[in-house]
């Protein structure tokens, strides 16, 4: 009886966590979907727009709602700034520029937030700090629910976004094949940077409620959030979106069953373990289309 | 409608195209005949806008547009079928066709009613993925998907490549209907006796370089064929 409350209780984190990998692995998955490139600088973009927002706390008088935006904002920004520089001008081919630039920026970006903040820990006004709901044997955070309802409603939007706009047709079909994109009359390069925009966007959302859920941010944040967004999306079958929010589910549930039966220190062990295995046995829904 | 006057396009240091020069006439269907690798599909690329090119022009309806980016060249009326069909995979067939309207503002439904009339096939299969279509009918599709510009040039890159014989006759005799119902056609094909059936003009491409060019009355069909398949004496 003991297990199985765990195991329900296990479950409830994990989806409370994996709602936050599947925002982050969505803004991942975008943004490889219409490059076909992994844009490590992902992460940093995120951090970049959640240390604006701890800034504006420091300095402003702000609410939550005001500091969510700021965190949009900047992410947005910075994003937009990694695509400028890195991605539009090697459109063309050149996929190793590209990543190693990401990476460079990555470091770039790391190193401005860092100047403006530069102790290892922040305090992030929280999204709750009451004492968590308890059903029974159970109990749930505030803060989580607020978290899971959030990535429920910002997938929800995109799913509109995508599958029922003029611009989402857009969006997959450079998805699809840039090429025929362009030859049907879509603007690639112009529609490319609004997705990255939207795909910052959506890291950004996840940025502020793993800040706010956190009550703190950490330089960590970029480098995790790249890493989490990345691994959800492999999990998810490289480059799906409906794959990418499956994968981050996945991610939550396993780090949060392993951290509970084998310990935190094998938490990540276990995730990366299991990313191993897939990507060597590569199963059926694995997307392993080769660059054309 | 269209002229090209010693178009260069490169890939690197290699030429593709050597100085094309040929004429497309409003109204008419012109074919481009020529062995692999004579730059053909290169040609059409160009003309499109995705490629660049490093030297010459193209005019269309007495305007300069080569350079011009893919999109802007679709604006201006001219809508390519490219090669091995490219449809988006993912998507419904009635995606495939809103996107090839990208550019258009006003209601579509006429347009898509028209091809689903032309069409009947991907009327049925509207709702499927592209991706798990026949071969001939992803050629409807993108055929269709490039009418939903309502293209005043239509530019088709090998059409019946892969397709069995009724397939390739359905689509030519698509090709004959577009025709006759207005718009100008500058089509590539290896498959140059049904070509040479619908083609007021056809133009022979060796090398980068047109090497011929006539009406199909003014030589011989296997003295075409001769010289595009197995390029000509020099």
């Amino acid at each position: 009886m003991a297990l199985l409350a765990d195991l329900l209780q296990n479950t409830l984190d994990g989806i409370a966590l994996g709602a936050t990998y599947a925002l982050l692995a969505l803004g991942f998955t975008l943004i490889f979907g219409v490059l076909r490139r992994a844009n490590l600088a992902y992460g940093p973009a995120i951090m970049f727009g959640a240390y604006a927002a701890t800034w504006a706390s420091q300095h402003f008088h702000t609410n939550l709602f005001v500091l969510a935006l700021v965190v949009l904002g900047a992410t947005i920004l910075a994003g937009t700034y990694v695509e400028r520089t890195c991605f539009a001008p090697h459109r063309a081919g050149a996929a190793a520029a590209a990543m190693v630039a990401s990476f460079a920026l990555w470091m770039q970006i790391e190193e401005i937030a860092m100047l403006a903040l530069p102790k290892h820990l922040y305090p992030f006004p929280a999204l709750y700090e009451g004492a968590p709901l308890t059903l029974g044997p159970f109990s749930f955070r505030i803060e989580a629910l607020v978290m899971v309802t959030a990535a429920v409603a910002i997938c929800l939007l995109l799913r509109r976004l995508l599958y029922s706009t003029r611009f989402g047709i857009a969006v997959r079909a450079v998805i699809d094949d840039p090429r025929a994109a362009a030859l049907a009359g879509i603007n690639v390069p112009r529609t490319t940077a609004l997705a990255f925009a939207v795909a910052s966007a959506i890291g950004g959302a996840a940025g502020f409620l793993v800040a706010a859920g956190d009550g703190q941010v950490t330089p960590m944040l970029g480098m995790w959030s790249t890493l989490k967004g990345m691994l959800a999306m492999m999990l998810g079958g490289l480059g799906s979106l409906p794959g990418a929010v499956a994968g981050g589910l996945a991610l939550g549930l396993i780090e949060a069953h392993a951290h509970w039966f084998l310990g935190p220190q094998l938490r990540d062990f276990v995730a990366y373990l299991l990313l191993f295995a897939l990507l060597a046995l590569r199963p059926p829904w694995m997307n392993t289309r080769s660059e054309s | 409608m269209m002229t090209v006057r010693d178009l260069v396009t490169a890939y690197g240091k290699i030429e593709a195209l050597k100085g094309v020069s040929l004429e497309v006439a409003a109204n008419s269907i012109t074919c481009l005949l020529g062995p692999n690798g004579a730059g053909k599909t290169t040609l059409m690329m160009t003309i499109a806008g995705v490629l660049k090119p490093t030297r010459g022009s193209i005019r269309f309806l007495d305007k300069e547009i080569s350079g011009e980016a893919p999109d802007a060249i679709v604006r201006r009326g001219i809508a390519l079928v490219p090669e091995n069909r490219l449809v988006f995979p993912s998507m419904s067939v009635l995606e495939n066709l809103q996107a090839g309207a990208y550019q258009r503002k006003q209601s579509i439904n006429e347009d898509l009613e028209k091809i689903f009339s032309r069409f009947p096939r991907l009327k049925e299969r509207s709702a499927q993925q592209a991706g798990t279509l026949s071969g001939g009918e992803q050629q409807m599709l993108a055929v269709g998907r490039a009418l939903m510009s309502r293209p005043r040039l239509l530019l088709m890159d090998e059409p019946s490549l892969g397709l069995a014989p009724l397939v390739v006759e359905e689509i030519f005799r698509t090709i004959a209907e577009l025709h006759r119902d207005g718009t100008t056609v500058f089509l590539v094909e290896q498959n140059a006796h049904m070509a040479l059936q619908v083609a007021q003009h056809f133009f022979l491409m060796e090398q980068g370089r047109i090497s011929f060019s006539g009406n199909p009355g003014s030589l011989a069909e296997d003295e075409i064929i001769r010289r595009a398949y197995l390029g000509s004496a020099r």
